[in-house]
This record gives C-alpha cells, structure tokens and sequence, in this order.
C-alpha cells in the first residue's frame, strides 16, 4: 500500500470510527465488528490501525475514553463521542459525500 | 489524566504517564484479542488457531504501542509548555495583586528604578550621538586628519608648501584637500545683512568627505583660480533658512564681504564639517604662502582602497621626515600624525561621557540594590508562606519564578516610565547643550536607545528577581517554619545590609564626584580673568567694507555709544576674550636700530633668529577698551586720542609678555614688527604695559598679548567687539546700542551679549557635566538614605520583643533611641569608609577635567563624609523615634 492511499485511509478510518461512536459509547472491538458489518467486510480494516485513529481522536478531544464493563463482565475501554467529535462528524461526513460524489461523477462521465 | 489537577500528580508520586499509557494500552490489546478469539471459537476454530488469526488480524502491536507513546509524549511536552505558560500567567497575576495590595511599596521601588533607568538611557542617548555612532559619511572610518608635528611633538595644523609636498609625495590617499579654520563673512543680498559662518576648502575636499551636492554642482576648474568667478557652496541649514530652500537658490548672486559670488551648489544635511560650517568656498581663490610656518590649513584625507591607518600613519611620517630633511630649520615640521576624523571630533568629550556613563550606571546599581532590598525585605515577610509551598513539594525554580515575574513587572514599569522621562532628559540636556559638544544635534532616543533601555530594563529585573528569589527561597525549611511568624531570617537580613552598605559606598563616590565638580567649577567662576565682570553690554559688529573706513565709522560708533544714558567707558576690541570666536596669534620680531623698513619676506628671513623674535595673541584695540574693561594699566600709558593713523604706530603688551620677553629690561620704548598679522609693515612701539587677561578660558593661564590700536592698524578689525560699561540697566543700554548701530550702518550685522552671559557661555560645558553629576549625587543621596531608613524601620519591627523588654527592665526612650540610630550609624558608616577608599581611586581618573582643586580634595571629601553622616543619623531618626514609643507592656502583645 503506498503512502497517499494510506493517508486516505487514515481519514476515512477517522470519519467512520466518529460515524460509528454517534449511536453509543463502545470499545475498541466492537467499533471494528460494528464497522465490519456495515462495510460487509469490504474494507479490510487492521485493527491496529482501528486503535491508533481511537487514540488520535482521544488526542485531539474528538473522542472520550473511559474503562467500564463489558458485556461479558471485563474491564474494557470504552469511547464516546464529545461535543468536539460531532461537530467533526458533521464537517468530515460532508466532505466525504462531497470527494465521493466528484469522484463518482467523473467516474460516470462518458 | 482527566480530573487530576496539575502539579497534583507530583506531588502525590503517582506514576508517570508513560508507564499507565502502556498498561492501559496492553489491557486494551488484550481484550480486544479475547473478544476476537472467543467470536472465533464460537464459530467452531480451535483455541490455537483462533489465537493465531486474532494476532494476525490485530496486526503490528508494537508500532501501535509506539505510535501511542509518541503521541503521548508530544501531548506532555504541550502540556507542560501550557502549564509553564500557565504558570507565567499566574504569577504576573499574584504579582499584579500583590502591587494592587501595596501601591505604596510598589510605586516606591518603581520610582526608584525609573530613576535609574532614565538616567542611563538619556547619558547613552548622548554617548550613542555623539561617540558610538559613526560619523554620516559614506565609510567615514576612512576619512583621516593628518597633523605636522613640530620639535616637542605639538600637532600643528599644515604650512601650504608643506601641504603640497605631502600631497605630491603621499601614497595612501584616495583624496586629499585643505580646510581652512571656520571664519565669518558678512552676506549682502538677502532681506538683511546676515553673518554667515564659512570655511575655504580645496577642491577634492568633497571627495574626501564623499558627499554630493543635493542641488546644484561642485566647483568647476575656472572657479579654482586666485582669478576665476566667484563661486560658493552653502549648506542644507543655510539653504533652507536664509535662501528659503528653493531651486531658484541656485545660480543666486550673494555679496560676500564685498565680492560677488554665485551660488553653485547646496550640500545634503549631512555635511557638517568644520562643524557648524554654512558656507564652502574654494581655497583655490587664496594665493599660497610660501611659508613654511604659516600653519594655516586643517588637512583631511580619504584613504585609498585597501590601505590600513598604520600603513598611512608609516608613509605620511616619512613624506614629513623627508621634507625635514630637505628644508630643516624652514620648517618646525619633523614628523607627521595622522587621526582619524571621528576621533578628531570627539575625542575630547569621551572623557566626559565616559564619567556621565559611569555615574548614570552607578545611580542605576544603587537603584536596582535600593528595590532588591525592599523585595527581600517583603520576601522575608512571606517567609512561611513560602515555606509552607517548598514543604510541599513546590519547585524552588517555581518560586524563583514568581520572584522574577514580579520583578519583571517592576521593570516593565519602570523601563516604559523610564524612557519617556529619558526623551524629557534628553530634550533638556539639548537644551543644556555645551557650545563645545560636537554632534549633539545628533543625539535623540532612537529605536537603539529603545533596545538599550529594554536591555537594561530586563537585566535589571532578572538580576533583582533572582537575587531576591536566591535570597528568599534559602535556608533550612524547619528554621523558616518555625521562625514564620516572626517574618524575616538572618540570612536576608544580613543581605540587606550588605546592601546598604553598597548603595551608601557608591553614593559617596558619586558625592565626592559632585563634590569635586562643584568646587572646581566654583574655583573656576573665582578666577579673576584679569577684567571685572560688571554690567558690561559687549556689541558684536563685523565690517566687510574698505578697511580704510573703519577708523572712522568705529569711531562714530564708540561717540554716539557714550551718549547712551549711564555710560562710563566705551572702547572696542578685535576679538572679546572667553568670546570663543577671533582672535589670532603670531610671531613678532624686536627691531634694532639697524633694521630699516622691511618687507614680509625680510621678516622671514630675519625670523629665523631666536633671540630676535617673540609669540604673543595679537588684538587690536582702541581707546577706552582698558577702561571699559577695567583692565589695570600696569606701566607706562594707554593709547590716547593723539595715536592717530599718521602718528608712529604704538602698541600695549600685556604683563605676562614683558616678563616673558623682556624680564631684565624695561620693554617701553621697544620698537617691534608685527606686521605679519596685518599686512601692514609699519613698525610699532610700545608705549604701555596692561594687566593679564584670560583670553581663551577660566581654566587657561593667560596668554601673552599684545595691542594695536584700531585708528592705526584697522586691517584686522573685521570683526569688531565694542564694550561699554556703566551703572545702567544692560538690557536697556542693549536695544539702545542696537538702534545706535542702525541708525549709523543699517548694513552692520551686529550682535549684543552681556559680559556675564559671555563668562556663562566659556563654562556651559562645564556646567553641563557639573548638573548631570550633582543630578546623580543627589539622587544617590536619596536612594542611599531611603535605603539605611527602611533597613533600620525594619529592624526596629524585628526587635520590637527585645526592646520592649529593656524598657521593662528600665532602658529609657533616650537609651533606646541611641541604640537605634548607632546602628544606623554603623551600617552608613562601613558604607562611607568603604566610599571613601573607592572614590580615591575613582576621582584619580577626573582629575584631569578638574580646576583648582585635587582629586582628593579633603574637603569634597569631609563635607561628603560630614552630609551622609547626617542623612543616615536623620534616616534612622525617625525609625528611632518610633522604636522609643515601646512599652513595656508590648512584650505582652508580641509575645
């Protein structure tokens, strides 16, 4: 993979882990299982990469962590959205729909 | 991270956050994994293999974990950046509160400061003027002053053969030229006659100087000639102010005493050399003199490209040596030197701006001992606070913080106040302005002088904030907490006091400075300058007509002068002595009988004779001059009203010159020739000797001189002083002598000054530094005493248990008060002794700009000693007095 695609994929990873903390709080694995289902496994996401994006986003405030209990009774670490975090959604988000729809358009162009 | 306050964390131990993150992290991983394996398992893959796929899927964990911890460690070093920006803030917000809390304190070591502050920056406004920054001319350390040095190694300025040799045989000038001494010339042509100030320049002068004509041209070759047309440059001030600074200034016809001349050409601004010069002419219009003693002409010299002072000094020694050689006794030069035209200018006032710096400096480190005292002293009152934060774990680089940032404030403060009251300072002293300072017009508080006072502002707080913090936060913690209550420690106290003793010792050096200035100028005004100083009105004319009028135009002047109501004495003079312009000297020769008439080049011949000649100033006078001036007539008569042009020529000498010339002889009847000075060839004789006069300063013994009279020698009386003395009123005698001067000669240009004003003008340097220095001694005086008061208030404060004691052990209020001030006493006293010692050596280097008195006068000395005595004695009086109020009871209280 080179360089300018996996700068994509940082952000892309960004808009999806913010996209996917706007339903509830959760952790780190089932964010990924989450994002699995919605992209039917059509983005093969390492999950090392899933957790560095969580910590850049703990970083710059766009996300909350804090430890609770799972499902299963285990200490995990749990992540929300902050304030911060949705408003980056939303700007993110309409970026997204924007690279995507130029991108599709010249795709269709005959 | 969250919820944990900052320093916090420190304070109680807890880990450091890298070793968390990396727990958290691997907690993290690891749940993740259990989840992954656990799904798979449940979808039916066996333990192992579900490990193996979950690690696989997971990817690279140790370039997560670093990833992590370089995030993390970035985000720390935000943080702690925000938290020492943080704390900045903080502190200039107790310390804000702090000022907000105690005004008085804080406006007290403020003023103390702006003084210091102001003061330096205003001298170094002026040293950065006149000495630091160079001269405005394109490389100016290339411009040189070259000087014939004679026998005794005097610098003499050049002899025109002398000049041509060295320019002819020289290899190290790009340009050379001649400059004349600066002279006056009286300009016709403009609304009113004017004086204008001018100086005769060779032609590569301009390249030399490496200036160009803002308007106009230089001199063309025609205009280089004895015979050529008449041109002249005049300056940007001359331009602007007499010309009314328009184009059609060029090309104008000016009569220039009485000949016509065309304006060619206007300098830039920045052309200011012979200082103060309006107008160039060319020295090509004057003949040479074949002489090789008439030393009449400066010499300036722009060095060639790539050759060094040394190089240049080495090559015009040996041009001079070489025409020593050649032409021996003709000429007094063997040798030549050469200085730079930067030192040439200012090389005499560095020893005076070198003192005002160091005074100025002192007063700043007194200043600057003066608000560190008072800070340790409120430091030592927040002795447990303080202790109570160290014990707590608080940084001492954190107080030392806080200490700064308070004194940062005060310097912040201070340094604003200080440079506004700088460009006040600045402005007087250009008003002070000494006649003899040169480029001072130079001097204003630039963006340069800014940095300097920011510079020293800032040195200022950061040494004061950390002394204070070094001082404050030391010591035993136990000892500080137990001693809390009772404010300050030993240890600062003791600082304190080796503060005070230092401020009292450099306030001595700078009293004993004043001290020595004060009595030196006050010997100087004392001198008796051989004329009284009484309410003499003194009429500056210069005449440029025919000379063959001014007998008889001076004359009419001096009889309508008389008619003036209370006027006793009138009398004229050719240069007006300590009037700082005119006056000319020479070589004379003592006739025998033998001689017949001569003309200049006998005179030459028979100069070369010792025992025949003699060196006097030459001034022409007249009747009623003597009288006016109260000068005595020592011997012999003054001139008359029969020493008229056709009668024998007569002439007076002064004292000083028959003693010299003539100590085992009667000199009256002494037939000399002088006629050198004036060009006329008639032989005097002398009639009369005067008292001596002071003719150049105060401070320089009398020259030897000697009187022509004005009917008989009217060729050196261009310009022209009358004096008229009498008991009325000076300023009346001076409108009616000006309309006098009208009435007679409506084209004279004439200029009143009273003789008191003249004597004023000859010590306005003097003056100038005598200020300054009394300025810093008294505020040092101040300082010193503010600071032997606010030590012995405080320990007063201190001892307040111990003294109430011994008054309840029967110490009465006189006993307690004596003790009191004998510490004060004691603590000035070190000071004063150590002062003292300083200032001998110190005053050893002004002893040359000193008049009258040693630079161990004892009593500058004494009366310093004597006055700072008094002001400590009544510095810890009032603290004395407070301390004798103790009763006994206060025990009970304090206790």
């Amino acid at each position: 993979m080179n360089r300018d695609a996996n700068d994509l994929l940082h952000g892309t990873l960004d808009v999806l882990v913010l996209k996917t903390l706007s339903w509830e709080p959760m952790h780190g694995y089932a964010i990924a299982k989450w994002i699995e289902q919605r992209t039917r496994g059509e983005l093969e996401i390492v999950d090392a990469a899933l957790y560095k994006a969580l910590h850049r986003l703990e970083q710059s405030g766009a996300v909350a962590a804090e430890w609770g209990l799972s499902e299963n009774n285990r200490r995990a670490k749990y992540y929300s959205l902050s304030a911060r975090g949705r408003a980056l959604l939303k700007a993110e988000a309409a970026t997204w729909r924007r690279y995507a729809n130029a991108v599709v358009r010249v795709l269709e162009a005959t | 991270m969250v919820g944990i306050p900052r320093g916090v964390r420190r304070a109680l131990r807890l880990p450091s956050s890298a070793e968390r993150l990396e727990h958290e992290l691997d907690d993290e991983v690891r749940f993740h994994l259990d989840m992954r394996v656990r799904e798979l398992v449940a979808a039916g893959m066996n333990e192992a293999d579900a490990r193996a796929a979950a690690l696989a899927r997971f990817g690279d964990t140790s370039d997560l974990r670093e990833y992590c911890q370089s995030m993390e460690v970035r985000h720390m070093h935000r943080m702690r950046l925000r938290e020492w920006w943080d704390g900045w803030l903080q502190d200039v917000r107790f310390a804000a509160r702090q000022v907000k809390r105690s005004p008085g304190f804080f406006a007290v070591a403020a003023i103390t400061l702006v003084l210091g502050i102001a003061s330096t920056t205003a001298i170094f406004s002026v040293v950065r003027g006149v000495l630091l920054r160079p001269l405005p001319y394109p490389d100016a350390d290339r411009i040189v002053q070259v000087w014939q040095l004679d026998q005794k190694g005097h610098q003499n300025h050049f002899a025109d053969p002398n000049y041509d040799d060295l320019r002819a045989q020289s290899r190290s000038f790009l340009a050379l030229a001649q400059v004349s001494h600066v002279g006056a010339v009286t300009v016709v042509g403009l609304d009113e006659p004017v004086r204008a100030r001018n100086a005769f320049v060779s032609g590569d002068f301009f390249a030399v100087m490496g200036v160009k004509p803002l308007r106009g041209r230089l001199f063309a070759p025609e205009e280089l000639q004895v015979s050529g047309p008449r041109a002249v440059v005049v300056s940007h001030g001359f331009w602007q102010q007499q010309l009314g600074g328009s184009e059609s200034a060029l090309g104008q016809r000016l009569m220039l005493d009485g000949a016509d001349f065309t304006v060619v050409g206007i300098m830039p601004p920045t052309l200011d050399f012979p200082l103060k010069v309006e107008m160039w002419m060319p020295r090509e219009m004057r003949p040479k003199l074949p002489s090789r003693t008439a030393h009449n002409w400066k010499v300036v010299g722009r060095l060639a490209p790539g050759v060094t002072l040394d190089a240049a000094r080495r090559d015009v020694s040996t041009v001079a040596r070489r025409v020593r050689e050649q032409h021996g006794e003709d000429t007094w030069m063997v040798d030549a030197a050469l200085v730079p035209l930067h030192e040439q200018l200012v090389g005499r006032t560095k020893g005076t701006l070198t003192v005002l710096m160091a005074g100025s400096l002192l007063l700043l480190l007194i200043a600057c001992a003066n608000v560190v005292s008072l800070l340790i002293a409120r430091m030592s009152a927040r002795t447990g606070e303080v202790a109570v934060r160290l014990a707590l774990g608080a940084g001492r680089a954190r107080l030392v913080q806080q200490c700064l940032a308070e004194s940062l404030i005060l310097g912040a403060v201070a340094g604003a106040v200080g440079v506004l009251l700088a460009r006040a300072g600045v402005t007087l002293l250009l008003k002070l302005q000494p006649a003899n300072l040169p480029r001072m017009d130079e001097v204003r508080v630039d963006w340069q002088v800014l940095v300097f006072a920011v510079a020293v502002s800032i040195a200022a707080a950061v040494a004061m904030g950390i002394i204070t913090a070094w001082r404050g936060t030391r010591g035993n913690l136990r000892d500080a907490l137990a001693h809390s209550q009772r404010g300050a420690s030993a240890s600062s106290e003791r600082v304190r006091r080796v503060l005070v003793v230092a401020q009292v010792a450099m306030a001595v050096v700078l009293l004993v400075g004043t001290g020595l200035f004060a009595r030196s100028f006050v010997r100087l005004l004392s001198v008796n300058p051989g004329f009284r100083l009484d309410r003499q009105v003194v009429v500056d004319v210069s005449h440029s007509g025919p000379q063959a009028e001014r007998p008889m135009l001076y004359d009419e002047i001096i009889a309508r002068f008389r008619t003036i109501p209370g006027i006793a004495h009138v009398g004229g003079v050719s240069a007006m002595p300590l009037g700082g312009t005119g006056g000319g000297n020479g070589t004379f020769l003592i006739m025998s009988g033998a001689d017949g008439r001569m003309d200049i080049e006998d005179f030459e011949r028979v100069m070369r004779n010792p025992e025949r000649v003699g060196e006097a100033e030459f001034r022409v006078a007249g009747p009623g001059y003597f009288e006016a001036m109260s000068v005595p007539l020592v011997r012999g008569r003054l001139f008359e009203d029969r020493d008229v042009a056709q009668a024998p020529h007569v002439a007076l000498i002064s004292n000083s010159l028959a003693k010299t010339r003539w100590p085992n002889e009667d000199p009256i009847g002494k037939v000399i020739q002088f006629g050198n000075m004036d060009g006329d060839m008639t032989p005097f004789t002398i009639v009369g000797v005067v008292g001596d006069v002071r003719e150049q300063s105060l401070a320089t013994e009398p020259r030897p001189t000697f009187y022509a009279s004005y009917r008989q020698r009217p060729g050196y009386t261009f310009a022209f002083s009358f004096v008229l003395s009498g008991a009325a009123d000076p300023a009346a005698v001076a409108s009616a002598a000006q309309r006098i001067v009208r009435a007679v000669r409506p084209d004279l240009p004439a200029r009143v000054r009273t003789i008191h004003a003249i004597v004023a003008g000859s010590v306005a340097d003097r003056r100038f530094v005598l200020w300054l220095v009394a300025i810093f001694g008294i505020a040092a005086l101040g300082l010193g005493a503010l600071g032997v008061y606010s030590v012995i208030s405080y320990l007063v404060a201190q001892r307040n248990r111990e003294l109430s004691i011994r008054v309840a052990l029967g110490a009465k209020a006189n006993d307690i008060m004596r003790l009191v001030i004998r510490q004060g006493i004691g603590l000035a006293g070190l000071g004063i002794v150590i002062g003292a010692l300083a200032a001998l050596g110190a005053t050893r280097l002004i002893a040359s700009m000193l008049y009258g008195v040693s630079a161990t006068d004892p009593l500058a000395f004494g009366a310093v000693v004597v006055t700072l005595t008094l002001v400590a004695t009544l510095a810890s009086w009032v603290p004395a007095r407070r301390a004798a109020r103790v009763k006994a009871m206060d025990v009970l209280r304090v206790g």
